[in-house]
């Protein structure tokens, strides 16, 4: 792999992941001042943008890998975004979800792999 | 947390078309993307290339479905237990391709299959808590 596509690789999965804090964290806003407001509309337009950057660059990745072989990089999103929910969303964590969610990922690696 | 509408309003049935949505969406951007790849450009990097074939615009429609779907479930299902479960797609997408493509699964690929739904499992556990709360 070169180090071209593992930047387009983790720029892919960063601006994923960012997108689905921001989109949660805009649904949490409509669901206390409702759709028509600014906060919601900002958010949502930011977690749109970062999720169509991140399409295109998996289509890049795409055209130029299989997708059995990038697959295991998404897998890592379900640790990433459990984590970072936890920390910047202040969601609850536990043993058990932590757990599930390494669970998921280490099948998904394999699952890509084999 | 709101109360749980019901019916199509659900958001654990709408957790499961938007898995639905995105598992077809795959196979279409994969087999879209590959028709039209042309590895040789840098441009083609961005992906926008990709915009040529129409099984990429069928897929488009799926995800913009999916994510509507999706803005729906994060209003009532924390992160940290919608995000992992949507991964069920992950195990979905070679599922389907032994069944319906007749592809064949190794024994590894098993044992990673079943990682995932023991995880899955762990991670759907709390929801009957939520449930209870509701």
């Amino acid at each position: 792999m070169s180090i071209l596509a593992f930047f387009f690789i983790v720029v892919s999965l960063l601006s994923f992941v960012a997108a689905q804090l921001v989109l949660k964290r805009a649904m949490e806003v409509s669901a206390t001042s409702g759709l028509r407001n600014s906060r919601f509309l900002s958010l949502i337009a930011i977690g749109t943008a970062l999720m169509t950057v991140s399409f295109f660059l998996t289509l890049g990745l795409l055209q130029r890998f299989d997708l059995s072989y990038l697959y295991p990089f998404q897998g890592l999103s379900v640790i990433f975004i459990t984590l970072t929910a936890a920390v910047v969303l202040k969601e609850k964590l536990s043993l058990r979800l932590i757990v599930g969610a390494v669970l998921i990922s280490a099948g998904i690696v394999l699952v890509s792999m084999s | 947390m709101q109360n749980r509408p019901s019916g199509f309003g659900n958001p654990w049935l709408q957790l499961g078309l938007s898995v639905a949505c995105v598992l077809v969406s795959e196979f279409l951007l994969k087999r879209g993307a590959t028709q039209v790849a042309v590895p040789d450009s840098a441009f083609s990097w961005t992906g926008i290339n990709g915009l040529a074939s129409p099984l990429v615009w069928w897929a488009i429609l799926l995800i913009i479905a999916s994510f509507i779907s999706w803005l729906y479930v994060l209003r009532y299902i924390p992160l940290t237990i919608a995000f992992p479960l949507s991964r069920v797609v992950d195990i979905l997408v070679p599922l389907g391709c032994w069944i319906f493509l007749g592809e064949s699964i190794s024994p590894l690929r098993w044992c990673g299959i079943a990682l995932v739904i023991i995880g899955l499992a762990l991670v759907a556990k709390p929801i009957a808590q939520i449930e209870e709360r509701l």
